[in-house]
């Protein structure tokens, strides 16, 4: 066995045109993508975001349980004393303190200015450009926002963001405040259910949630892991044709008319393609680190994590040589195998994020994603980069140890027998 | 020691190898001559265990190896017609992986392959990579790999092709000295007839999948022995005089090709004054004869009616 791992070890090593494609065209793809998409999709820009906005109170906050009473008798068929404990339970609840509360938090303080404006002025600043955008807060905004929480009707007003341009700053302003909106109207619902007396509006997480609970990352680190995994991936196809040039030369019948058993062979491809695997993307994801200091600042616990999912995924490499040998093994014509193990390599790129960050996919797309080895690496990969939680790693671990597993079982279903090999 | 006995081969109904019986006794050399697409090839991979034989028997020492093929791997070593290596490893490096899947380990690998090295004298270039080796070498180093574990029985299936005459008397030097040095029995595969010729005991003849002949090389030579072969180097060559040596008395065929004339008469013909003659009167002027004595090439074209390399 161990001959039979050396041999395709150093068969690999020794072949300069397959370690140029499988070392240092990934490092330049990787470079080249840094340079090309630099500052344009970065996260990093979140660092610079530096928003001005107005906020426009027009609200009438007095009398506001009276008001929504009111409102409940005239317009929500309630009777007096359902709207009494009604508006009752909605005054420990005030949506625009919390919206003030919000954006005067620690978390968007150091990014979001609030200046507390007239309409007027607001729409003068905006129009010099001097302030990013306005969000005016309508009249009778608290009453109608309580009224259609608690009876489950759109509301009659609504907060208004107002801007000059689009820019990223206005577009992130924006989903920051819907994504506020949006979990205020969660709250209100979970304390109809609940039946609380309290209404407790709990700081949305929405838009801001990355910066709070997990790491960003970056294009770069999305390349460098997309490629390297991209080119761990087409290795099992660079295995399945060396067994093209060892049958064509009839080494292979060489190595049968030994008496040693058949199947050591298909074994020693996969385990030095389990190693080699795991080799490439090492050297791939650490040189790109190197030159381009693309994972700053991570600890020894993140780089083993690495390793271990890159383990994994060599072992879904292995699983997918093994296939493709046996493949290779029963095909007349091995130009023609080789193109069809490139065809289904392309389609589980795609598929798998490699070229196209995998969030720019529909949801259909990016659930298939997952069920392809490359995808579902990458996507632990992300995971890890973000949250670097073991327990989101054990389930898509399992995925790729099953791959491993069908593949192997598969590669050695159709493993020819002896004479049966083209 | 090793023999055949009416194997057959048909891949997609179509008999490649047919009732094929042949014998090697321990020591032995033996040729298996024919063109290309003979059989022999196929014949040797049913001998090497790597193709089932369709119907017949293999035996080793009297016992049927069809179905148990680890008996005959053991004592057989396979010289493919192919450069059976990795180009990108040295001619040490294939030997090693070679041996070691042989099963060989250790001391005993070394010795083994520094032997093999020796035999085919590419000692002094074991740490080279075998993609710089001229064809020559590189079929030196083929041999060498079925050397490693020692057989009893050598198969070399057209060991020479493409190789320069230096190469190709190293090899045949190399086989005749295992054969009666070693004591290694040997199956030679050639379509050169003076390889097979120079080597081997006994000749098994194969064309079109069958055995044709078989015997000495005394016993093969002697189905031509009622015949005289001439050949002419002349000045020119005329239609009419063609014509009329062919109604020679005792002349049973005439080839010709460019300037030379080929000559098959009964024995004893007599014929050079004829033919001498007969030039003069065409004026066809006679650069050079000879008298041959049949070869196995022309046991072949006795045989199948075209030669070796048609």
């Amino acid at each position: 066995m161990g001959s039979f791992i050396k041999k395709d070890l150093f068969l690999f090593l020794r072949d300069r045109k397959e370690l140029v494609v499988a070392l240092l065209l990934p490092i330049v793809i990787i470079f080249v993508l840094n340079l090309a998409f630099d500052g344009l999709f970065d996260s990093n820009e979140e660092a610079t975001l530096d928003i001005h906005l107005a906020l426009v109170n027009q609200d009438n906050q007095e009398k506001v349980t009276e008001s929504l009473q009111e409102k409940l008798i005239e317009e929500g068929s309630f009777d007096e004393m359902e709207a009494t404990a009604i508006a009752e339970q909605a005054s420990y609840a005030d949506p625009v303190e919390a919206l003030a509360n919000f954006l005067e938090s620690e978390d968007l303080q150091n990014w979001v200015t609030i200046h507390d404006l007239d309409e007027t002025e607001a729409i003068d600043q905006v129009e010099q450009g001097e302030i990013d955008g306005m969000l005016v807060i309508p009249n009778d905004f608290t009453v109608e926002s309580l009224y259609a929480a608690f009876t489950g009707e759109p509301p009659a007003v609504s907060l208004a963001y107002k801007m000059e341009e689009e820019t990223a700053n206005n577009g992130t302003m924006y989903d920051i405040i819907n994504g506020f909106i949006d979990n205020l109207n969660y709250q209100f619902a979970m304390q109809q259910i609940a039946g609380s007396n309290e209404v407790e509006v709990v700081q949305p997480q929405g838009g801001v949630e990355q910066l709070g609970e997990g790491e960003t990352f970056t294009m770069s680190q999305y390349f460098t892991l997309a490629m390297g995994i991209l080119f761990a991936l087409f290795l099992s196809i660079t295995v399945a044709a060396k067994t093209g040039e060892e049958i064509r030369q009839q080494v292979f019948d060489r190595i049968l008319v030994t008496n040693s058993h058949p199947m050591l062979f298909l074994i020693g491809k996969m385990v030095s393609t389990f190693i080699l695997a795991w080799l490439q993307i090492s050297i791939v994801f650490g040189l790109a680190h190197l030159i381009l200091d693309v994972f700053p600042g991570r600890s020894l616990d993140f780089w083993l994590g690495v390793a271990v999912i890159t383990l994994l995924f060599a072992l879904a490499v292995a699983g997918l040589a093994a296939v493709f040998t046996s493949i290779a093994l029963q095909m007349h014509n091995i130009d023609a195998a080789n193109g069809v193990f490139n065809v289904i390599a392309m389609v589980l790129a795609v598929l798998g994020g490699n070229f196209v960050p995998i969030y720019v996919f529909p949801d259909w797309m990016q659930r298939v994603s997952e069920w392809t080895p490359n995808g579902l690496t990458l996507s632990m990969m992300m995971e890890w980069l973000q949250y670097q939680q073991v327990s989101s790693l054990i389930m898509p671990s399992l995925m790729l140890v099953g791959f491993f597993v069908l593949c192997t079982l598969v590669g050695l279903a159709m493993y020819p027998k002896r004479g049966g090999a083209k | 020691m090793l023999e055949t006995i009416n194997v057959s081969k048909s891949f997609k109904g179509k008999k490649a190898v047919q009732d094929v019986n042949l014998y090697l006794d321990r020591g032995e050399s033996v040729g298996l001559l024919g063109p290309n697409g003979a059989g022999k090839s196929t014949t040797i991979s049913m001998i090497s265990t790597l193709i089932k034989p369709t119907s017949g028997e293999i035996k080793l020492n009297g016992v049927n190896t069809v179905n148990k093929p680890a008996d005959i791997r053991r004592v057989l070593g396979v010289v493919p017609q192919e450069l059976a290596l990795y180009q990108e490893l040295s001619a040490y490096e294939n030997l090693k992986f070679f041996g070691s899947i042989y099963k060989l380990k250790g001391k005993e690998l070394e010795n083994s392959i520094q032997h093999a090295l020796e035999i085919v004298g590419l000692k002094d270039r074991q740490k080279d990579l075998v993609k710089t080796f001229s064809g020559g070498m590189k079929r030196r180093v083929n041999i060498a790999a079925a050397l490693l574990h020692k057989p009893q029985i050598l198969i070399l299936d057209e060991p020479t092709v493409g190789i320069d005459p230096q190469s190709r008397s190293h090899i045949l030097e190399t086989v005749r000295s295992l054969n009666e040095t070693d004591g290694t029995t040997i199956l030679y595969t050639s379509h050169y007839m003076e390889e097979v010729e120079q080597l081997c005991d006994r000749v098994y003849i194969m064309d079109h999948g069958e055995v044709i002949a078989a015997g000495s090389k005394a016993e093969l030579l002697s189905i031509l022995s009622s015949e005289d072969t001439i050949k002419l180097e002349l000045s020119m060559i005329d239609e009419l005089f063609v014509e009329k040596i062919k109604k020679l008395e005792g002349v049973r065929k005439v080839e010709t090709a460019s300037s030379q004339l080929k000559v098959i008469a009964k024995k004893g013909s007599n014929l050079i004054s004829e033919l001498v003659y007969l030039a003069d009167s065409h004026q066809i002027q006679l650069l050079n004869f000879q008298t041959e004595s049949p070869s196995l090439e022309d046991v072949f074209l006795h045989l199948t009616g075209r030669t070796l390399r048609d």
